[in-house]
């Protein structure tokens, strides 16, 4: 088994997943990178998680009060107990471009029910997600479209479904927002039950006919008297459209793009590479599943390894199912979503509809301190199945400083780090004592080399 | 419809109990009279509520609440399961410190036994309870996939079932009941099945399969058995009860029926104005009646009466199975 195949499987499960064991990678390794993306593509044909497992110890956790880091928690216990990593990614993805946050809905379940929705049909085709995003009670909520009437127009909805959802800045002008607006008057949610006396309640889209503008509206040229199905049919029709969601998943799953507010001014960094999902897009009527397929299986991607800065989510859920024990729920459940917005990402609550920014804005000096500990706290107890496992493969076999290192970095990712990360450890490792047949000695140089090693620079990079 | 016939018995559904007081309720156990020990447990609390049911509405009272959350005597984490022996001492099970902790019918603790493991009295994750007639004690075993069966006083005294899906095997089996003839009903939550056994644990029969249907359940939490052997499964994840006959035959379904208020909500509902409006402008209060992930039911028999608690509502809704019940004149 080559490592270069050991390391494009790798990036491939760090990129399309939240990272795998080197006994995963091993195994996939032998069935080969296509078929491993073509499994990867149909989460349909693989175990679903069994979200009652986790209700069942956290029945607090059904339609959650709006405490900060509770209401992620199942979302959170699912992406690191998942067998369909890709579907969860995902779903990710989607949360991260639809972004709805609870400090105004006020109501985990209906952006949970969100996020059950891009689990579902995330790799579909994207008109089918897209409307039911607009039928969304949390997206109604969060973007105002309640309140927009038909003799009082509200925009918010509008203006974000052509500026941050679809077309992008510079592809629509301020009429169609007015336009597209109109078209989505009478789309609300029903009278909805009141919380406090006897727990949360499901919020449902209602279509009000006696709320809706009928007037005739001309939206990108196109006139007529447009509903809201309308006007999503019309973006998609637009080449803008799928040039913006294609560099979305570029910056996702290839390589950190500049921030969404200047794509209107910046090129992308790879044009070649976002004209071919963009085109893979318009010519399957927007079929995620084929596009991802293009994008996992390009050379674009397979060339990109470490050059992406891993979100919170990746290095929190990443980081448990390396060192495993993290499958049951337990009192410390809340503990991983807590984490994960310690280090600036409160999946469910971003800091605006513009979602989050990402790239080198992940890290400060406190934000870097927050992930070191985590990661080096897990790979410190070394009674985690996984930590011992490669405490034991590591074992007795490494009988020099440069060995240790060499076999830590591989066991852990395979990881390339730079001359001087390495020059580094190695350094370290000199220090140690290595006594021979001193198996104690042994266990505690490794977990104390892995611990160096995901405190590096090189393991926050995907 | 709140009352109705099914095969010449009669279920009248009677009224509701709870409020935000019992947030968090998870199950419970009867005591004497109309004495009720409901688990209230949150993300970050744990506690014994005692309180007394009537049989009428607004009948009830919090008598005392006793346990809180941490690892310490008379304490709990994970609070699971709670039944009462003849001398209204009460028993908790501790699925995440692995222990069954026992109180008086006041809350004074009295003592824990059990301790993690897979061994002869030892527990991973217990679960569900229930006291037999001998004052003998049933655990659910839940990740041991097996029940163990001890003395009041916490000694082992048999075991029965491993992890699997044939007669006799379990998924992580959570509630159970004894029926008082010496028989054990175990919800076998993640084989979506109910399984009875002898008080020795040889296999009597099983009841259900996984599914939405009638004699179908999805994820089981609990079960009662009445005084004519008849069956009350907690279909969790399918939102409803479901009852059998003693020889398995499908009887009804029950959804939840609360079309009023319980005493502490409606004193919450009229001091909250906006809460009051709220509820006036929704097009049904239809779904605030149906029950939502029902965690247990327990079979009164003094009273005849089902109680079951309906977990995500903070409320436990009661039936009243009737005994003499008279047609009413219907050209009223």
């Amino acid at each position: 088994m080559g490592n270069n195949e050991l390391s494009a499987m790798a990036h491939l499960m760090r990129r399309a997943g939240f990272g795998a064991t080197r006994e995963e990678l091993e195994s996939r390794v032998a069935i080969g990178y296509e078929a491993t993306v073509e499994e990867l593509l149909h989460p349909e044909d693989g175990e679903a998680v069994d979200i009652y497992e986790f209700l069942r110890h956290h029945h607090s956790q059904w339609k959650p009060g709006t405490a900060g880091g509770l209401g992620q928690s199942s979302w959170v216990w699912r992406m690191i107990n998942t067998k369909t990593p890709l579907q969860e990614k995902m779903t990710l993805f989607w949360h991260q471009i639809f972004a709805t946050g609870v400090s105004k809905v006020d109501h985990y379940d209906e952006i949970i029910d969100m996020v059950d929705m891009f689990r579902e049909k995330g790799l579909g085709k994207f008109r089918a997600l897209l409307l039911e995003v607009a039928r969304s009670p949390a997206m109604i909520f969060w973007l105002d479209n309640n309140e927009n009437h038909a003799h009082a127009v509200n925009e918010n909805w509008g203006r974000e479904l052509l500026e941050l959802f679809t077309l992008g800045v510079g592809n629509y002008t301020e009429t169609d927002v007015r336009e597209a607006s109109r078209a989505f008057t009478g789309w609300t949610i029903e009278p909805k039950l009141p919380r406090f006396h006897m727990g949360r309640w499901d919020w449902y889209f209602e279509y009000r006919a006696d709320d809706h503008d009928d007037g005739e509206k001309t939206f990108l040229g196109r006139t007529g008297d447009f509903n809201g199905e309308d006007i999503i049919d019309i973006i998609l029709e637009e080449p803008a459209t799928a040039q913006f969601i294609a560099r979305h998943l570029y910056s996702f799953f290839v390589s950190d793009e500049v921030q969404v507010p200047a794509w209107s001014v910046t090129p992308p960094a790879d044009p070649e590479a976002v004209d071919t999902l963009a085109k893979v897009m318009i010519e399957s009527d927007y079929d995620m599943r084929l596009t991802m397929n293009v994008l996992l299986n390009s050379d674009f991607f397979k060339a990109a390894q470490f050059t992406k800065i891993k979100n919170p989510t990746e290095v929190v859920v990443g980081t448990l199912r390396l060192v495993g024990d993290a499958e049951l729920p337990s009192p410390n459940s809340f503990e991983w979503s807590n984490q994960i917005m310690y280090m600036g990402q409160d999946l469910l609550n971003p800091p605006s509809v513009e979602g989050w920014h990402y790239g080198p804005e992940w890290v400060n000096s406190g934000l870097l301190m927050t992930r070191t500990n985590f990661v080096a706290d897990m790979l410190s107890e070394t009674d985690r199945p996984g930590v011992r496992t490669i405490i034991d493969r590591v074992g007795g076999a490494a009988s020099s400083p440069e060995q240790l290192v060499d076999s830590c970095l591989d066991l852990l990712g395979p990881f390339e780090v730079s001359a001087s990360t390495k020059d580094e450890l190695v350094a370290h490792a000199s220090t140690l004592t290595w006594s021979d047949g001193d198996k104690s000695g042994a266990e505690e140089n490794v977990a104390g080399m892995l611990q160096l090693i995901v405190s590096t620079r090189e393991y926050m990079f995907a | 419809m709140l009352t109705r016939i099914v095969e010449d018995r009669v279920y009248d559904y009677g009224h509701v109990v709870g409020g935000r007081i019992f947030m968090g309720v998870y199950t419970i156990a009867l005591g004497h009279g109309s004495n009720v020990f409901a688990i209230v447990r949150g993300p970050y609390s744990a506690k014994v509520v005692k309180l007394t049911i009537g049989e009428i509405p607004d009948d009830e009272e919090i008598i005392v609440e006793f346990g809180e959350r941490g690892e310490g005597s008379g304490q709990f984490t994970w609070p699971a399961g709670i039944a009462v022996d003849s001398q209204e001492n009460v028993f908790v099970t501790d699925e995440w410190l692995h222990r069954v902790s026992v109180f008086t019918a006041d809350g004074e603790f009295l003592r824990t036994f059990g301790s993690a493991g897979n061994g002869e009295g030892q527990f991973n994750r217990p679960s569900g309870i229930t006291i037999d007639s001998n004052d003998d004690i049933y655990i659910s075993d839940s990740l041991n996939h097996r029940i163990q069966k001890v003395s009041n006083d916490g000694r082992f005294i048999n075991q029965w079932g491993s992890h699997g899906a044939d007669a006799g095997e379990f998924n992580s089996p959570w509630g159970i009941t004894a029926d008082g003839q010496g028989h054990v009903y175990v919800a076998d939550h993640k084989n979506h099945r109910i399984q009875k056994f002898n008080a020795d644990g040889e296999f009597v029969f099983e009841l259900g399969s996984h599914g939405k249907g009638d004699n179908q359940f999805d994820h089981p939490s609990s079960v009662a058995v009445d005084s004519d052997g008849e069956i009350y499964v907690c279909d969790w994840a399918n939102n409803r009860v479901q009852t059998f006959d003693k020889d398995r035959n499908y009887l009804t379904t029950f959804e939840g029926n609360a079309q009023e208020l319980s005493k502490w909500q409606r004193q919450y509902v009229n001091a909250n104005p906006d809460v009051y409006k709220a509820r006036r402008r929704v097009y049904t209060l239809e779904p605030e009646q149906r029950f939502a992930l029902p965690m247990a039911v327990a079979f009164d028999n003094e009273k005849s009466r089902l109680m079951v608690v309906d977990a995500q509502r903070w409320r436990i809704q009661i039936y009243n199975k009737l005994r003499n019940y008279a047609d009413p004149q219907f050209n009223i």
